[in-house]
């Protein structure tokens, strides 16, 4: 599989159709991996892909946008991919999709990884990239699951005052390092709502009041549009488990909306429409 | 002939301590290792790599308050913990405490700091084994570099090495039963030296390295929020229900827009900021100061805490590089 | 819980159908209760996510949101998009420990007068029954 996407990314480069391949490389911890920007053919070498490649590397196509570039994919990058195209983000003649099949990545941090794999490739009921223009790796045959959100199901089991407390207990931990945002390919914004000063949404403060709304921020911006790749949870360096804040949401605009993010291109996100006469739960007190 | 305290003797001492000062010690914190204050010996960790953050927030607190004004019916919030113990510091993270010195306790100095700094105790705990991270060693310290705390623990079979480094230290255990050891001092494998002229980097490394070395950088502040050597902040004036307070937090020279001034920002490019990170990290001071000035101190927190595997490990190899994509010359 | 205990309510009604509601029920002398602190706000759409969160920040214990009837709305749609984002964000509040119960999205005229007033007494009669909010 690795020599389809070195020599693809070969005649890519020498052809002139693209300035730069994205993928992954060997991580300096000789174990896991970290993305590579090949500019030059006798860097192809260096490319790698095998379980421990969890990085979604579809942010950075948004740097490039006037360049051509490919672009190594797994099934859920590339449904970012659709989210970033339908939002008219990215020139879809400027993207090169080498789609691989994906049986599931393992837990990765650096010089650890695990056996098990990544709790969303557990229930991961899509091995093939919704768009792609070379396709590499074997076909691989879709579980039928029904879609699960026992993570979020069990924390709705609990109280309203367990929840609380356990969220202000997350909370405490995070130092605001955005690094949840800055992985995020759904967060583009030039100027982000939380730096902004005039008016100032969230203080520096790093209180667990705070952190709360800056979350809130982050996960309502994402509704309808994450496509739960949990890159959030992994670059989090305090292991909030900020999953939990978007599967939520993903659970609701499925049960609400009937919508996943990122199978098409040019869908319109669930927040961007309305049907005039839905039933959502909501505003529909009688006297 | 070594001195040292019994592993019960400890507990108990520190136990004693508690009554009259505020321990901060390694505790575990989900599956992570942070600096906490403590209420008893038993909530120390000991068995750990590192602390996912280092103690400086202890002394450089991640959000502060500069200047409070209010109406004067509030009792002021104490900024400055009178007596206060670092119990389990690393040399490494020592050595950064020194390194913040040169920023925030020289001239001018930053009084809080400066007070916090002049009243801790810090009761360093030797590494036994370095993480695969560490690098210690090649930034001038070492696993059992004694000099930056006021006293050194070294684990043995039969308990710790003590070593008063200070007067303060002295002061501290002038009480404390020690006894003679036959234990020999541990064989502690240092981490390896890697090899770099970072002194000559300004000069050596051409545009394009920092280019395709910020290309995978997310610009989030991960790696200014663990290093015990940064110090950047913002400031931010807030003014509700008759307070007005300036806050002061801490900031990454990553983030995008960092130094932003009058419109105009002086590191406008991710390869721009990145360069700038490892310039005041490895050449900027020893140029300036000589050799032993280094702002890294080779934690390592850096290289795990890093989403996209950015290693200044590399960086310092790398100045030895021939390849032409690095050298501007 | 205290039996003098009073919710504070916050409110956001849209110019054009709520607030006139509200005012109807003023002046012809409706009662309600008075915990609620009511913002105008040009339609129930420019009500940001952020703001209930802020309002329960800042100690509300309920927040309404009240807009013009679906299809009625003075700017067309408004009230469709606040609907569907209210319905996420309820979720959402809810799942982070703030009470489904504590934040309503509803719809009052401007003729409404004694809707508005039976809608804020049911509201602050079920956030009395349920306490102040544990921050």
């Amino acid at each position: 599989m690795i020599q389809q996407i070195k020599e693809k990314a070969k005649e890519l480069l020498d052809s002139g159709a693209v300035s730069c391949v994205i993928g992954y490389e060997r991580a300096s911890d000789g174990l896991t991996a970290r993305p590579l920007f090949v500019y030059e053919a006798e860097d192809i070498d260096r490319l790698i892909f095998d379980e421990t490649c969890t990085h979604n590397l579809v942010k950075y196509l948004l740097n490039r946008k006037d360049e051509p570039t490919a672009i190594v994919v797994k099934p859920c990058d590339a449904r970012a991919l659709n989210v970033l195209l339908g939002e008219k983000q990215l020139r879809r003649e400027n993207v090169f999709i080498i789609g691989v099949t994906c049986p599931g990545v393992v837990k990765t941090g650096w010089n650890k990884k695990g056996d098990e794999l990544e709790a969303r490739c557990q229930v991961c009921t899509q091995h093939t990239p919704p768009i792609y223009d070379f396709l590499v790796g074997e076909p691989i045959e879709e579980p039928s699951p029904p879609i699960t959100f026992s993570d979020v199901t069990d924390l709705e089991g609990k109280s309203a005052a367990e929840r609380a407390s356990f969220w202000a207990e997350q909370f405490e931990r995070c130092i605001r390092c955005y690094a949840c945002r800055d992985v995020c390919p759904g967060c583009y914004c030039t100027e982000c709502q939380v730096e902004q000063l005039d008016p100032e949404w969230v203080s520096i403060r790093f209180t667990p009041e705070e952190n709360l709304m800056w979350h809130v921020m982050r996960a309502f911006h994402l509704a309808g549009r994450c496509i739960g790749c949990n890159e959030c949870e992994r670059v989090c360096p305090v292991n909030i488990p900020l999953s939990l804040l978007n599967r939520k949401l993903e659970q609701e605009v499925s049960a609400l909306f009937d919508f996943q993010a990122g199978l098409a291109d040019d869908a319109r996100a669930p927040l961007a429409t309305f049907k005039k006469d839905e039933k959502l739960g909501i505003g529909e007190w009688h006297e | 002939m070594a001195r040292i305290i019994a592993k019960k003797d400890l507990a108990s001492w520190l136990q004693e301590l508690l009554k009259g000062h505020t321990i901060i010690a390694p505790t575990s914190v989900g599956e992570f290792t942070m600096f906490r204050p403590i209420t008893s010996p038993e909530e120390i960790a000991f068995d750990f790599d590192n602390t996912a953050l280092s103690p400086k927030e202890w002394f450089f607190p991640k959000a502060e308050s500069l200047i409070t004004q209010d109406n004067g019916d509030k009792e002021p919030m104490p900024q400055v913990i009178d007596k206060l113990v670092i119990f389990g510091i690393r040399p490494c993270d020592a050595k950064g405490l020194t390194v913040l010195d040169k920023a925030l306790h020289g001239t001018p100095f930053d009084a809080l700091y400066s007070q916090r700094r002049d009243r801790a105790i810090l009761i360093g705990v030797a590494c036994s084994k370095p993480g695969p991270q560490c690098f210690c060693t090649t930034m001038g310290s070492a696993p059992d570099d004694a000099s930056n705390v006021d006293i050194m623990l070294t684990e043995v079979d039969d308990g710790y090495i003590v070593e008063t480094v200070t007067k303060k230290g002295q002061e501290l255990m002038a009480n404390v039963p020690l006894s003679e050891s036959e234990s020999p001092p541990p064989q502690v494998a240092p981490p390896a030296v890697i090899e770099g002229t970072t002194e000559a980097m300004t000069e050596s490394m051409a545009e394009r390295y920092w280019s395709r070395l910020a290309d995978r950088c997310l610009h989030c502040h991960i790696c200014a929020f663990v290093c015990p050597t940064c110090y950047c902040t913002q400031t931010r004036d807030y003014d509700s229900q008759g307070t007005v307070e300036q806050l002061r937090c801490w900031y990454s020279c990553q983030a995008q827009g960092f130094t932003c001034i009058a419109g105009n920002t002086l590191n406008p490019t991710k390869a721009d900021r990145m360069r700038h990170r490892f310039y005041h990290k490895l050449p900027y001071f020893t140029d300036q100061l000589g050799s032993g000035y280094a702002t890294c101190v080779g934690c390592g927190r850096c290289v795990t805490a890093c989403p996209v595997n950015i290693d200044i490990r590399e960086v310092i190899a790398d100045t030895k590089q021939r390849n032409p994509l690095y050298r501007s010359n | 819980m205290a039996i003098d205990y009073q919710p504070k309510v916050v409110g956001f009604l849209c110019n054009w159908c709520s607030y006139a509601g509200a005012d109807i029920a003023g002046i012809s002398r409706i009662t309600y209760p008075p915990n609620i602190r009511i913002i105008r706000v040009p339609c129930s759409a420019r009500v940001n996510a952020l703001f209930i969160v802020k309002c329960f920040q800042q100690g509300a214990d309920g927040v309404l949101v009240a807009g013009c009837h679906p299809g009625d709305c003075h700017y067309s749609e408004g009230n469709y998009h606040a609907r569907r984002r209210f319905a996420l964000l309820r979720e959402l509040l809810d799942f982070l420990g703030i009470e489904k119960e504590r934040f309503w999205l509803e719809w009052v005229s401007a003729s409404e007068g004694k809707r508005f007033s039976r809608l804020v007494s049911a509201f602050t009669d079920e956030l009395s029954r349920m306490g102040p909010r544990n921050t």
